[in-house]
């Protein structure tokens, strides 16, 4: 007989200054009760700048997915989870009426859904926010946070980024109202703090300094850590203690990191904090956002593998060149070459994190298994802007309302809000219509 | 009789939907000078393809007029793969491969109406489209296998009508209402059909009464709620006009000598030796819309269209109306007839290099289209 009270499931470890979400333990739910208190469904945009060389990226088969093209090799050991979906259509990131600047375009419909006015001093999409802040709107409060919002590189917000499309339409996501972007974190240490502590605010000076003095974050909640864990089960304490390891190793990135003065653009600084390395960055922020997505910290989030746009130099692979020139390789082969060799190496990074959230164990499953991440792009050939045919993976299955391991292709044109549609009614927010929406995508439930 | 006087329709709230209406607060305002010089009014196509050959001829008049008309979108509203199939052939006769930048002349690919009504046997549509090459290859090149290589017709008209002016579009419905009020169901699809176009010219009913068009019958309930919520003004073209100004299509032949194969001729060749004139409805829609101020027509006064419910349409003379019906008068037959017969077989000139043209998915790399910051 279970007579125990159980572990609420927002419980944090505190300190002074410092708040720790747990991760979903067992002593959360009562035994024969997991049934009931399914864990919650988390979505996240992992955006890739730039396009993508399609020819590397599509199957040239549709139902089951078995071997993967070039691009998407190192995602292979996870092809079960992954709905790739074919001929999802942004037709707002498209000239229209309005010219060039496809990359400031495309970037700021493609969470939006809304027609975007072309202007480098003044932000203003034609819709009311992005759909990730509509569901934060709906559902954050059940969080400590509504939404994070990440990003690797180049906080600027103001200026011409993109043909006379401001920066702030290429470097954002997020979208709270039609005028009020919100920037990602690009600083790893920021995004600790936001995570854990109630120093963000602080300025780097300050931040460098509070670090040095306290050591830690783990000391400070050292009490409540035992004291918990004298309430918990051995599997939960395994569990504790690799949770608290990973924050810890966290930490320790981030130390290093900011001793690092490698840069990685020649015109831009590097984020404060961050490494110079690619692979290393990448995995530092989402070994945070996992942690935010384990401990229920946010159930939404938007991650910019570099803004849009971005002309960042892939040295770590040998790649001295900019990735949005070499995209416009106008054929020539050793230039699309090493735009595919980008594209491939953003894939292992993301890999690495499907990888990790694979093996997060939540419920009676993992952690994967109630994700909803897209991986995708707001352009479909970055050489010549084509905003048609959207590359598009669903990875997860979210909370068992998606039957992954398939590509799907869908009519042309099909509107990429539909897919926002059947990602929000998932996220428990269902709305009638949203952007240029005409329906929910089918099939994503089905074989 | 001319009938040069007569002012265009105006919808009774001033012309909202017409030149000039302003887009609502989520349609793309037009960004002023940003495209140089004077645009062809761009036209929607929703055609019962694969009925009669004079949707086929108008398709072929639509890749024929020059400033007075671009054609941005083509779509049928008969689920019938093959009649979506003879569009993009025809469209790759006037423009070219999708590699050429061709396809729909905005680039967008055919419509088609998943749930629209039956098309049985359409030798029209099967005989070009089967028609091979010496070397087996096929004669007719089109890219249409499958649903899925076509779009959605309501989602294909709002991304077209978004690369228009306020007003400035043109609709030419030449077959069953189901598409367009398809459209009109979904709101945001509704306020761009409001804000940009400035005409509706359907091909549907007889006036100011007569039979049951068949084209009314294949979807009552669409063509009552078409002439009931479309947001701005309607032309009607009834069967009647179709009938008065018929297409000699026995001559053409010689008017289409200019090609050696053409699908156009093709379909009509299917058809002998069943027919020896094509009624000529679609065809006067697509006249009548790219030269509303040429006198080719009379404009009945301002009413409204009533369906009836065995299919019939009936037209209630009102001042405050936002319908008329196009009025054949045997004086202009000639020079209609002369019209019909320039425009349905005029040689392909190559594309001109305006408009919207988003580049086809695998296409060979351009470099001259590559449209770097």
């Amino acid at each position: 007989m279970i007579t125990k009270k159980a572990l609420p499931r927002r419980s944090f470890l505190r300190g002074m200054g410092v708040s720790i979400g747990l991760p979903f333990l067992d002593a959360m739910v009562p035994a024969l009760s997991w049934a009931a208190k399914k864990p919650p469904v988390r979505l996240v945009f992992m955006y890739l700048p730039n396009g993508i060389d399609m020819p590397n990226w599509t199957p040239d088969y549709e139902g089951p997915l078995t071997t993967l093209p070039r691009i998407l090799k190192p995602l292979e050991p996870y092809r079960d989870d992954i709905l790739m979906l074919g001929n999802l259509t942004h037709n707002y990131g498209r000239g229209l009426l309005d010219g060039a600047g496809d990359h400031g375009r495309s970037c700021a419909s493609y969470l939006t859904g809304a027609h975007v006015r072309k202007s480098a001093t003044e932000l203003h999409v034609d819709g009311p926010m992005s759909m990730d802040q509509l569901i934060a709107g709906k559902i954050g409060n059940q969080t400590p946070l509504p939404s994070l919002e990440i990003g690797m590189e180049d906080p600027r917000q103001t200026g011409s980024c993109d043909s006379g499309y401001s920066c702030g339409y290429t470097n954002n996501l997020a979208w709270k109202s039609e005028t009020q972007p919100l920037p990602p974190i690009l600083n790893p240490r920021m995004l600790f703090e936001r995570l854990f502590g109630a120093n963000a605010d602080l300025t780097p000076e300050e931040r460098r300094r509070e670090a040095r003095i306290r050591g830690s974050i783990l000391d400070f909640v050292r009490d409540s850590t035992k004291q918990l864990e004298g309430d918990l089960g051995p599997t939960d304490r395994r569990k504790l203690d690799e949770y608290l390891t990973d924050i810890r190793s966290i930490e320790q990135q981030i130390e290093r990191a900011a001793k690092d003065e490698t840069p990685v653009h020649p015109d831009l600084p590097k984020p404060a904090g961050a490494p110079a390395d690619f692979a290393e960055h990448y995995r530092m922020l989402t070994d945070m956002l996992t942690i935010a997505l384990q401990a229920d910290l946010t159930r939404v989030s938007t991650f910019m593998i570099t803004r849009e746009g971005t002309s960042r130099a892939y040295r770590e692979i040998g790649i001295s060149d900019g990735h949005h020139p070499l995209t416009h390789h106008g054929g020539k082969l050793d230039q699309l070459a090493k735009v595919t060799q980008i594209n491939e190496y953003h894939a292992k990074s993301f890999a690495g994190w499907v990888s990790r959230i694979a093996n997060i164990p939540e419920g009676d499953g993992r952690l994967l298994d109630n994700m909803m991440i897209v991986y995708g792009a707001s352009l479909n050939d970055g050489n010549r802007h084509v905003h048609s045919d959207l590359p598009t993976l669903l990875v997860g299955r979210g909370g068992g309302t998606l039957k992954p391991g398939r590509r799907i292709v869908y009519r042309q044109e099909t509107p990429f809000c539909n897919l926002h549609l059947s990602l929000m009614d998932r996220m428990g927010v269902e709305v009638e219509s949203f952007g240029d929406s005409s329906d929910r995508l089918s099939g994503l439930e089905t074989a | 009789m001319q009938d040069q006087t007569k002012p265009q329709v105006q919808a009774p709230d001033g012309g909202r939907g017409g030149r000039g209406g302003q887009a609502p607060a989520n349609i793309p305002a037009p960004a002023g000078g940003r495209r140089g010089g004077a645009q062809a009014p761009g036209i929607l196509f929703d055609s019962d393809m694969g009925r009669s050959i004079d949707t086929a001829l108008a398709l072929g008049m639509l890749y024929s007029l020059g400033p007075k008309g671009q054609l941005i979108a083509v779509s049928v509203s008969n689920s019938s793969l093959e009649a979506a199939a003879f569009c993009d052939a025809v469209s790759r006769v006037y423009l070219g491969s999708p590699a050429a930048g061709g396809l729909g002349r905005s680039g967008l690919p055919v419509g088609l109406a998943e749930n629209g009504p039956k098309l049985g046997a359409a030798p029209m549509l099967n005989a070009p489209l089967e028609m091979k090459k010496p070397d087996g290859s096929v004669m007719f090149p089109q890219g249409i296998k499958d649903v899925r290589d076509t779009a959605d017709p309501r989602v294909l008209y709002h991304n077209a009508l978004l690369t228009q002016k306020d007003g400035e579009a043109i609709a030419i419905l030449a077959g069953p209402a189901t598409d367009l009020v398809g459209m009109l169901a979904l709101k945001s699809h509704r306020e761009v059909v409001a804000a940009k176009v400035g005409l509706l010219v359907a091909a549907l009913g007889a006036y100011p009464s007569g039979t049951a068009d068949p084209r009314v019958t294949a979807d009552i309930k669409a063509a009552r709620q078409l002439f009931a919520e479309w947001p701005g003004p309607i032309v009607a073209v009834g069967a009647e006009v179709g009938v008065a100004f018929p297409y000699a299509a026995g001559s053409i032949e010689a008017d289409f000598s200019w090609a050696p194969v053409h699908p156009v001729v093709e379909a009509y060749r299917a058809l002998q030796p069943r027919i020896h004139e094509a009624t000529g409805q679609a065809m006067a829609a697509v006249l009548y819309a790219a030269n509303q101020k040429e006198g080719y027509f009379k404009l009945s006064e301002p009413g409204t269209v009533e369906v009836l419910g065995d299919g019939r349409t009936r037209f209630v003379p009102s001042a405050n109306g936002k319908h008329r019906y196009l009025i054949a008068e045997s004086a202009q037959k000639e020079r209609v007839l002369k019209a019909y017969t320039e425009l349905a077989s005029t040689k392909p000139s190559p594309p001109a290099g305006r408009g919207f043209r988003p580049q086809q998915v695998n296409q060979a790399a351009d470099p001259a289209k590559a449209g770097g910051r």
